[in-house]
């Protein structure tokens, strides 16, 4: 696939009418690339992967979108007792290219195998969702943005709750995807993960700073992303937020 | 058996199997989506359009489609104002609808068949009352599994729904239109208070035994259908109303399949213990 | 008549003051569904000689319980449970009242309420309620304001939650009970729910809200009965009609002179 590519400049996007629950974001990022977004609960992350999914408004600036976007959500947040198959999720992504009265083509149920396949969850095709572990869900997730054949992948925090066979495969993943040309986004709250990522972005409302890992990760960055005391070990190889309970989300 | 020699009763039973099976599949997805307390409302809140219709002898499913739409209406402009919320605009709405219904139709000098307003008038089915439920619920059948891809995004994955194709505002519109059709079209025989239990009882029955969403969808039907051939038949032998049997059969097969599955996980969101009152309490 | 007045301010009393926790703890649907639970109770209190109100609370009492158990044990999501049971209460109601005990017109009144024969029972039963109601709000307040915000912060704050929400659901079916004669199984949100619900409108703190709902709720349920007098109604409609034109009148001024108005209550 042609690389895929995400640029942002001057975001600002809301819920609902009302003040912005995000402002004054600007990155772009090219295929290939993992971007690291860091930031506090009710920070941003999920409202920039909304507003890049186009699912809320945008108040102000751009968004500009080189291939498709795909959402691989905290899988804790889906249905888990809605009773579909792995298969069925990684044939979700064929639908929107599925007209309304036809069938999901054969081509598609096809890709769909593909994709199991290679995140590794074959064997489980005909399971359950709700039955897989938090890494299997996870995997089935991207099986589906797979088939979305999407070049910018929304990862909302991919390595929660998950066990080590699957944090490795997703690694692993991780890497084919991006030599394959797609851009990752990658929310978390590791900022030790963070560090491994091609880019950092760092949000709280606001745009606190944008750029690689090592010259971005400063602790006076962190400090005004989690706007708490940090805490660093290890000679600044981790650091500790320590989160003052914030009601104003 | 008596069913098997009065063409009325047959009718009647075409006509409630017919409503079962579509309500049994509707009822599917308006659990899967917590859409029942918008059902429950919606059938109680047409009673003044049904009264109106009995008065002025019109059509019964012309009153019942407008008394729905009036609810409706009312409902969205009172949930607009973002102090009285959804769930309250809804029981207002329901509570002063009732009561306006029921104004109407106890009115001395204006006679009413409240009663069969409210529990339903299945014998008393006409011909044409059978053929508007048959063409209903075929419009309902063609609706679910032509929307079937667009209501499993927007149970699934409502976020990520757009992004994949889906249109989660419209679905639930849609669903709600569904659900005023099937209410529509079985107010007449089975009442605006006993049309929920056909709606939600053989669906939460269904979403206990069955192990994907077809086979879920599959089921309801099958048991709507059966809570109508067997509250028909429990009706003709013990000579009691046959709405309320239908009813009753609906929530007889739930018992039932509670105790062929007694208990199912906690719920998704549910990993917290709940108060006595969250339990209790409505919340989509 | 005047009995039937005084029934009816005691219960403005207590629906207006249980109306505001009913609105902010988010218990509307269930109140509406316990009361019409009720129904089957109803039915066969005459025939069994049981006296009413007890047979009423019976069956309340089944409904909680049963809807406790299907949504805790096995699962069943709330709405769906309610409205199965409400269901399922309303068609064994109407079987017992055409097909088993004959009870015909008189189902009118069980459903709908009745301005005659306020007994000494019912006028005992409003006014008892009525002294309970702001007894408990008085002394719960703080309790179930904290439970509703954040149950899980409650025993922190000293709060006894689920001791707090059992007093509340009590009092609650006590109020139900004693409305069934005035409003009838169907209308109990006319005096429990609509009321507050108007009151939220007018009053941006709890002590507003509970003193407007008091004040809505006996305005309301008077006016009703009188035009259930004259117009030879039963009261519960009536009082319904009345309560769900002064909410709309509300709502409308609202949407005229402040829209967008977002003061919430807690």
């Amino acid at each position: 696939m042609s690389a895929a590519s995400v640029e942002v400049s001057g975001l600002s996007a809301a819920y609902a009418p009302g003040p912005p629950a995000l402002r004054d974001v600007s990155f772009s990022a090219l295929g290939g690339q993992a971007v690291a977004v860091l930031g506090p609960n009710g920070g941003g992350k999920t409202t920039l992967f909304r507003a890049l999914l186009g699912e809320i408004a945008v108040v102000s600036g751009r968004i500009t979108l080189g291939g498709h976007a795909a959402y691989v959500p905290q899988t804790e947040r889906a249905r888990l007792d809605f009773p579909v198959s792995a298969l069925d999720v990684a044939l979700m992504g064929a639908y929107a290219r599925t007209r309304w009265y036809r069938r999901v083509s054969a081509n598609d149920r096809r890709l769909a195998h593909e994709a199991l396949a290679r995140v590794g969850l074959e064997d489980h095709a005909r399971k359950r969702f709700g039955t897989l572990s938090g890494g299997q869900r996870q995997r089935a997730l991207i099986a589906r943005a797979l088939v979305q054949d999407a070049g910018v992948l929304l990862l909302d925090e991919p390595f929660a709750g998950v066990d080590r066979v699957s944090e490795q495969a997703i690694m692993e993943m991780f890497d084919t995807l991006r030599a394959e040309g797609r851009v990752l986004l990658i929310a978390t709250h590791d900022i030790e993960q963070a560090r491994r990522w091609d880019r950092v972005l760092c949000l709280r409302g606001v745009q606190v700073a944008y750029g690689p890992p090592d010259t971005t990760l400063s602790t006076e960055v962190l400090e005004a992303t989690y706007g708490a005391e940090i805490v660093v070990l290890e000679d600044g190889a981790r650091a500790i937020a320590v989160q003052h309970h914030d009601h104003a989300h | 058996m008596e069913i098997l020699h009065s063409t009325l009763l047959q009718r009647a039973l075409l006509e409630v199997v017919v409503l079962g099976a579509a309500c049994g599949a509707l009822g599917v997805w308006l659990l899967h989506l917590r859409n029942a307390y918008a059902a429950e409302s919606l059938a109680h809140a047409m009673l003044p359009g049904l009264v109106i219709a009995s008065l002025t002898g019109a059509p019964l499913v012309l009153g019942a489609a407008g008394g729905v739409l009036v609810a409706a209406v009312l409902i969205a402009l009172a949930a607009r104002d973002s102090n009285v919320g959804a769930e309250i605009a809804v029981a207002i709405t329901v509570t002063t609808a009732f009561g306006l219904g029921a104004v109407l139709a106890l009115s001395p000098e204006v006679p009413a068949r409240l009663g069969d307003l409210l529990f339903g008038d299945l014998l008393g089915a006409s011909s044409g009352d059978i053929a508007v439920a048959c063409g209903l619920a075929a419009l309902i059948a063609v609706a679910l599994a032509l929307g079937h891809r667009q209501l499993s995004l927007s149970v699934f994955d409502p976020v990520a729904a757009r992004s994949l194709g889906g249109r989660p505002q419209r679905v639930e519109l849609a669903l709600l239109a569904l659900l005023a059709v099937a209410v529509v079209a079985a107010v007449q025989g089975l009442g605006n208070l006993l049309v929920f239990a056909l709606l939600v009882a053989p669906a939460a029955a269904a979403m206990r035994l069955g192990t994907s969403v077809r086979a879920q969808l599959a089921l309801g039907s099958a048991l709507g259908s059966l809570a109508g051939l067997l509250g028909m038949i429990a009706s003709a032998e013990l000579a009691i109303a046959a709405g309320a049997s239908v009813a009753l059969a609906s929530v007889a097969l739930f018992v039932l399949a509670l105790l062929v599955r007694p208990a199912q996980g906690a719920a998704v969101d549910g990993a917290t213990r709940r108060s006595a009152i969250d339990a209790l309490s409505a919340r989509r | 008549m005047q009995r039937a007045l005084v029934a009816v301010v005691a219960l403005g009393v207590a629906g207006g003051l249980l109306g505001a926790w009913i609105v902010l703890r988010r218990l509307a649907f269930f109140a509406h569904a316990a009361g019409s639970a009720t129904f089957p109770g109803l039915v066969v209190a005459g025939p069994w000689g049981i006296a009413p109100p007890l047979a009423a609370l019976g069956a309340g009492l089944a409904f909680a319980g049963l809807l406790s158990r299907l949504t805790r044990r096995a699962g069943t999501s709330a709405d769906a449970a309610t409205g199965l049971l409400l269901a399922a209460a309303l068609a064994l109601g109407s079987v017992l009242a055409s097909d088993v005990y004959s009870s015909g017109a008189g189902v009118d009144r069980l459903l709908f309420g009745t301005l005659l024969g306020v007994s000494d029972r019912d006028l005992w039963l409003a006014g008892g309620v009525a002294v309970l109601a702001v007894v408990a709000s008085a002394a719960l307040a703080r309790t179930w304001l904290a439970t509703g915000f954040d149950p899980s912060a409650a025993p922190a704050l000293g709060v006894d939650g689920a001791r707090g929400d059992r007093l509340l659901l009590a009092l609650l079916a006590a109020t139900v009970v004693a409305a069934l004669p005035a409003v009838g199984a169907l209308l109990v949100s006319a005096l429990l729910v609509i009321p507050a619900a108007t009151a939220r409108l007018l009053s941006g703190s709890l002590r507003g809200l509970l003193v407007a709902g008091v004040g809505l709720a006996v305005t309301e349920g008077v006016t009703g009965l009188l035009l259930a007098y004259h117009l030879d109604l039963p009261p519960g409609p009536a009082i319904a009609v009345v309560g769900g034109a002064l909410f709309a009148l509300v709502v409308g001024t609202r949407a005229i002179v402040a829209p967008r108005a977002r003061e919430t209550l807690a």
